[in-house]
């Protein structure tokens, strides 16, 4: 994998654009969804759009420490795709009748966390930190939860969409691990600095508080839904092998615990679970008063292929 | 007698072609400029070619919105030259323009332009010791000395965005204004957020009915304060010349302070950011829309914004300032990378001029034959920003390395003029065939110029217009104001080889050093 040419990569992403306006969204294929399926699918979509989103904010702040021009100018791309990703998934609930006009599913608890900490600490992380943890979800969401929607849904429409967020993601891991694997190139005194700097940093242990939760009620939501933990097994063993090729991923301290904590996740008798669900109920009853105004970038999913104009503080650009 | 008569017809044929003293090309600043000083030096067989119809180069064509200049009249004008009457600090294009036409009249500087004569290609013969200009309306002219004044910025085109000739709705560059179009009510985009976006954007957000402001980075925006000129200021100009002279000075010494962080990466570069970001906070309520606005390179690696309305036009109701990559144009609007198509009666292109770093578009043939705008198809290199080994009796303005990016570029512009005016006045009075830079003396010049761009914010890291494609830069000028003009008053016939018309024997300078002019 050492050696990818980024600027090629570049140059392909731009070859690859799509748009919502590319898709029909009122052909043929929405009845499949059963009244019966449609909450449960409801609840799925509105966290994988949300996490397509947070994983939008998530490239932005890598993009101000890329290694390299090229990088930065594809992250900058990355963090509009995972906004497309977030627009296009609105618009299938919108599609399937799950979306009132004007209406932007509310954020779980979980995800509001996330939100906060990313606009505080998001930017103050240094590569090693975002690299490694992107790539954890990345996968996670490519490999379980985008496989298990296109079984479960067998609307044509749903399929192409994810056809074209697919080729998206593939480009997207590509790049992740390249990077992953240039972190680790790094000396290993920096590698040893960033990381117990930022064990002890408020930020990261603050984001271990909101990541354990997060993936653990996404977790129980999928397993909820009659999704296989096997799958994320598989996922979580992409993570692990996906690492493996690169040459110095393997020296970058953050990756290891990730994938010590991968692990974890996916045992579902390790003892392990008795916290992190424990954790997913305080935060339930997190007071919602605590949390600070949703961000402005957070408003800016909208599922309207086109615009025209601008409105102001609206789901619209 | 049909004998006579043939006579002076055939005089006529055998009348050698008239050979100016010296050819200026371009009647903008520049241009007036050197015409000014070299009839004043006493060369009074000059003419100006312009392609235009009427002088002011920038000025006549920047006529978009907002158009003014950002570094203060008082300074952004000639010494030799002043005008008592800017009405404000930063005063707009129209007023610039009718200072420049003033002084086509007050120096009659008129009768020497030849309007509509759009200058296609030049050549030195050896020789003769001459240039030939040829003309787009095909005539030639010649002239034992050229000055090149056409303008650092004077061409411009639409960039070659994808889906480009799709787009059906109004295009309209920002050198290009189209004054038919009717801004109303309509939904437009402004593409780019550089120096001429930033002059823009407030004013169409007063008329158009939706601004989309589609950005690629942010830069450093400081705030400009621009105040109507009281008319006392005016009126003691006027009477006191030397109390103008005094105004400028202190502009002139203020800006070369800047130099030691807007040209050189140091401390004070840091500060300067301190106040790009006090201005940005105090600007800019909303979090995200600040961090979209905050700059990911050191002040002065591009050219600075200077803007007191741009952040509060972003903010009113109908902008809306757009960070996505743009992905194509298309027949309607434009798509960005988020997935989403805006629908647009117009984009405005502010998307910049196109730097001529590989020399001006016109090919310019040397003494041995050698183009060069091939010679500088890597980057461009010169003696002093002026001369060009290989290319004698020639001067640039605006040439290699003579970029401010800390004060007025008339300033420059004032050097530059001197150092042509000395370097004419040389092949007048020594009676030169040609005066050629030497090579060591040009190559030595510029290992100096690279080896002192080396600490300069420009090279601290971000890709910007002062840059060739492969990063190296032959466009500013790594000092202050005041080094460069000491450099271009001193013109020294040492630094070239010379042939004079009388003794056609070859001076090696070098060998038979002549004295400073
Ligand atoms: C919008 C804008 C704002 C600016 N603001 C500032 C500022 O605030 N401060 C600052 O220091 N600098 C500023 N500049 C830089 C500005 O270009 C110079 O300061 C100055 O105007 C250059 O004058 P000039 O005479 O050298 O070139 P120009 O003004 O460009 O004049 C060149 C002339 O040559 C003519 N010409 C070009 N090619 C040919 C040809 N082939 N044959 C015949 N004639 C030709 C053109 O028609 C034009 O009339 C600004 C530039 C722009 C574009
Ligand atoms: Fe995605
Ligand atoms: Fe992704």
């Amino acid at each position: 994998m050492a050696g990818m040419d980024m600027e090629l990569i570049l140059q392909k992403i731009k070859d690859k654009q799509w748009a919502l306006a590319d898709i029909d969204w009122d052909a043929p294929g929405a009845e499949t969804i059963t009244e019966e399926f449609r909450p449960k699918l409801k609840a799925f979509m509105a966290d994988l759009c949300w996490i397509e989103n947070v994983g939008a904010r998530g490239f932005a702040a890598l993009a101000t420490k890329a290694p390299n021009p090229t990088i930065a100018e594809i992250y900058r791309y990355f963090h509009a795709e995972e906004q497309r990703h977030a627009n296009a998934e609105l618009a299938l609930m919108r599609r399937w009748g799950m979306l009132e006009e004007d209406e932007i599913p509310e954020p779980s608890v979980n995800i509001r966390m996330a939100i906060e900490w990313l606009d505080t600490y998001g930017d103050e992380m240094p590569l090693s930190v975002l690299g490694t943890v992107i790539p954890m979800l990345e996968v996670a969401l490519d490999g379980a939860l985008l496989k298990f929607l296109l079984e479960e849904v067998h609307d044509p429409v749903c399929h192409q969409v994810f056809e074209r967020i697919n080729n998206d993601e593939s480009r997207h891991i590509a790049v992740d691990f390249e990077v992953l694997d240039m972190i680790g190139h790094a000396k290993a005194r920096k590698l040893a600095v960033d990381f117990v700097g930022n064990v002890a940093s408020p930020g990261l242990i603050i984001g271990a508080l909101m990541y354990v939760p997060l993936l653990n009620r996404t977790r129980n939501n999928l397993v909820g839904m009659g999704m296989d933990p096997e799958r994320l097994y598989t996922a979580m063993a992409r993570f692990e092998k996906l690492g493996s090729r690169g040459e110095f991923t393997h020296r970058v301290p953050l990756y290891q615990v990730i994938r010590q904590h991968a692990s974890m996740v996916i045992n579902p008798k390790h003892p392990y679970h008795l916290l992190a669900n424990a954790m997913v109920t305080i935060s339930e009853h997190y007071p919602k008063a605590l949390f600070r105004p949703i961000p402005t970038w957070f408003k800016e999913l909208t599922y309207e292929p086109v615009t025209k104009g601008v409105k102001k503080g609206m789901n619209a650009a | 007698m049909t004998i006579t008569a043939n006579k002076p017809r055939k005089r006529a044929a055998k009348k050698p072609p008239h050979v100016h003293t010296t050819v200026v090309i371009g009647a903008g600043f520049t241009g007036l400029g050197t015409a000014i000083k070299l009839r004043e030096a006493g060369i009074e067989d000059l003419v100006i070619l312009e392609r235009a119809d009427r002088v002011g180069g920038t000025w006549r064509d920047a006529t978009y919105p907002g158009a003014a200049c950002d570094i203060p009249s008082l300074l952004y004008s000639f010494s030799f030259a002043k005008n008592p009457n800017w009405s404000r600090t930063y005063s707009p294009s129209a007023e610039i323009c009718a200072h420049i036409e003033e002084l086509a009249e007050r120096f009659d500087l008129t009768k020497d332009i030849r309007f509509g004569a759009e200058v296609t290609s030049m050549a030195f013969d050896k020789a003769e010791g001459r240039w030939t200009v040829e003309t787009a309306g095909g005539t030639a002219y010649l002239a034992r000395t050229v000055v090149v004044a056409s303008g650092p910025l004077s061409e411009s085109s639409l960039p070659k965005m994808r889906g480009i000739e799709d787009y059906q709705g109004a295009k309209i560059h920002s050198a290009r204004w189209d004054h038919d179009f009717d801004f109303a009510g309509k939904d437009v985009a402004v593409i780019g957020t550089g120096a001429s976006a930033i002059q823009i954007i407030p004013e169409l957000v007063k008329t158009a009915g939706s601004v989309k402001v589609f950005q690629r980075t942010a830069g450093w925006v400081l705030p400009r304060v621009d105040v109507e000129t009281p008319d006392v200021a005016k009126a003691v100009f006027a009477k006191l010349p030397l109390a103008q002279q005094a105004a400028r000075t202190a502009l002139y010494l203020g800006h070369e302070a800047a130099a030691t962080g807007l040209v050189w990466d140091t401390p004070v570069t840091t500060l300067i950011q301190k106040a790009g970001l006090l201005h940005l906070r105090l600007a800019v309520k909303d979090k995200w829309l600040r961090r979209q606005l905050t700059p990911d390179f050191r002040a002065g690696c591009k050219r600075m914004l200077m803007s007191s309305d741009y952040y509060p036009a972003l903010q009113q109701d109908n902008c809306k300032l757009i960070t996505w990559p743009i992905a194509t144009l298309t027949e309607k609007g434009l798509r960005t990378s988020d997935g989403l198509e805006h629908h647009l009666d117009a984009i405005v292109f502010a998307t910049g001029y196109d730097v001529q770093l590989g020399g001006p578009p016109y090919p310019i043939t040397g003494a041995e034959g050698a183009v060069l705008q091939e010679e500088w198809s890597g980057y461009a290199q010169a003696y002093k920003s002026a001369s060009v080994h290989g290319y004698p009796n020639l001067f640039f303005s605006c040439g290699p390395n003579s970029g401010p990016g800390h004060n007025s570029l008339l300033v420059y512009v004032q050097g530059q003029i001197a150092y042509a005016v000395a370097g004419v006045r040389a092949v007048v009075e020594r009676d030169l065939r040609w005066l050629d830079v030497r090579q060591d003396v040009q190559d030595e010049y510029n290992v100096q110029i690279q080896k002192r761009l080396r600490s300069t914010t420009w090279m601290s890291g971000c890709t910007s217009w002062y840059l060739t494609a492969d990063g190296r830069n032959s466009s500013m000028y790594p000092g202050f104001a005041t080094q460069y003009l000491r450099q271009m008053q001193d013109f020294r016939i040492a630094d070239y080889e010379v042939a004079s018309h009388s003794a056609t024997r070859l001076w090696n300078a070098s060998q038979a050093p002549l004295t400073a002019v």
